[in-house]
């Protein structure tokens, strides 16, 4: 017997071994027991729908948006009147001019940004994590 | 004469999970039928404790279901189902090891018996202890498709599809395993 059949033999030796391996524990299995459980826990739990990815990303963003939409809305204070650009001064009465002259007094208010400026970068940490508790519930 | 009766067809792999994605439960209880014994021997020869394997195998054909709409006859539903349990017995290892358990799984303490001459028997027992012994050494890859080959008899086409890998690569793998199995079987 040359080396090459000495190593068919141990090759198919070794397949016959590897196919017994298991065999008691593949013939103990009781097939109908476990094919009604699957179904059962398949009926319990159907799988979930995949969804796109892109959707619950796209959810998390509109809702971080609203809340920070509402959230300036509730902590704003009412911007006052001011006059339009290019108002000729020489019309106003002296009550106005006192009048706008106190407005432009008056600290500039930067949080007085539109809904539609609000980005991420513009959330202070706090207002960051308020939204986020608000959004945990 | 007599006329033969006619054969009763077998539906295919493919037709019964088609039949089951239609909403057909027999289909899957057929599949079923078909593929956990199978199912069983690949992880109790994998490593899978016996007192697990009842769970394995449900977990497995579980996963295996919940994901058929993704299956797309690239291999053989044995191979894929097979190549899943093997997912499935790594998972129960981590999660064994995470709590603090071995992290090579219990092997199977009572060997098969063979029937017959009880010196043969106790022979037969020591070969496939250590060969046991054996595959629990090689890496996870050359033990799936070492037992995908030599147990279940897949080609190496339909082993690289279910494994991920390429088909020279799970020849590879293949005699790598049988090199180091024949050094502890002989």
């Amino acid at each position: 017997m040359n080396l090459g059949d000495r190593d068919d033999l141990d090759d198919a030796r070794l397949r016959e071994l590897a196919q017994r391996l298991g065999a008691r524990a593949a013939d103990t299995l009781d097939v109908e027991r476990t094919a009604a459980a699957v179904l059962e826990r398949l009926r319990e739990a159907p799988a979930r729908r995949r969804m796109p990815i892109w959707l619950p990303i796209a959810a998390g963003l509109v809702l971080l948006l609203g809340a920070g939409v509402v959230w300036r809305a509730t902590h704003r204070a009412p911007a006052p009147a001011v006059a339009a650009a290019g108002y000729d001064l020489k019309t106003l009465s002296p009550d106005q001019l006192r009048q706008l002259l106190q407005v432009i007094d008056q600290p500039l208010d930067v949080d007085s940004v539109t809904a539609d400026d609000t980005t991420w970068d513009d959330l202070t940490a706090p207002e960051l994590r308020h939204l986020l508790a608000v959004l945990e519930g | 004469m007599s006329r033969a009766e006619p054969l009763a067809v077998q539906p295919t792999d493919a037709a019964l999970i088609a039949a089951w994605l239609g909403g057909d439960e027999q289909a899957a209880a057929e599949l079923v039928r078909r593929h956990a014994r199978a199912l069983a021997g690949f992880l109790a020869a994998a490593g899978a404790p016996e007192a697990d394997l009842d769970d394995l195998v449900q977990e497995t054909l579980i996963r295996a279901f919940r994901s058929l709409a993704r299956f797309r006859g690239q291999c053989q539903f044995r191979t894929w189902l097979l190549a899943i349990g093997g997912n499935a017995l790594k998972d129960a290892a981590r999660r064994a090891k995470s709590r603090g358990g071995s992290q090579v799984l219990p092997l199977e303490e009572e060997l098969q018996a063979q029937g017959g001459d009880p010196h043969e028997d106790a022979v037969a027992g020591e070969t496939e202890r250590r060969l046991k012994d054996g595959l629990q050494g090689l890496s996870p890859m050359q033990r799936e498709v070492f037992l995908l080959r030599a147990q279940q008899g897949m080609d190496y086409d339909d082993i690289a599809q279910a494994l991920g890998t390429t088909p020279g690569a799970a020849r590879v793998h293949y005699h790598h395993a049988v090199k180091r199995l024949k050094e502890i079987v002989r």
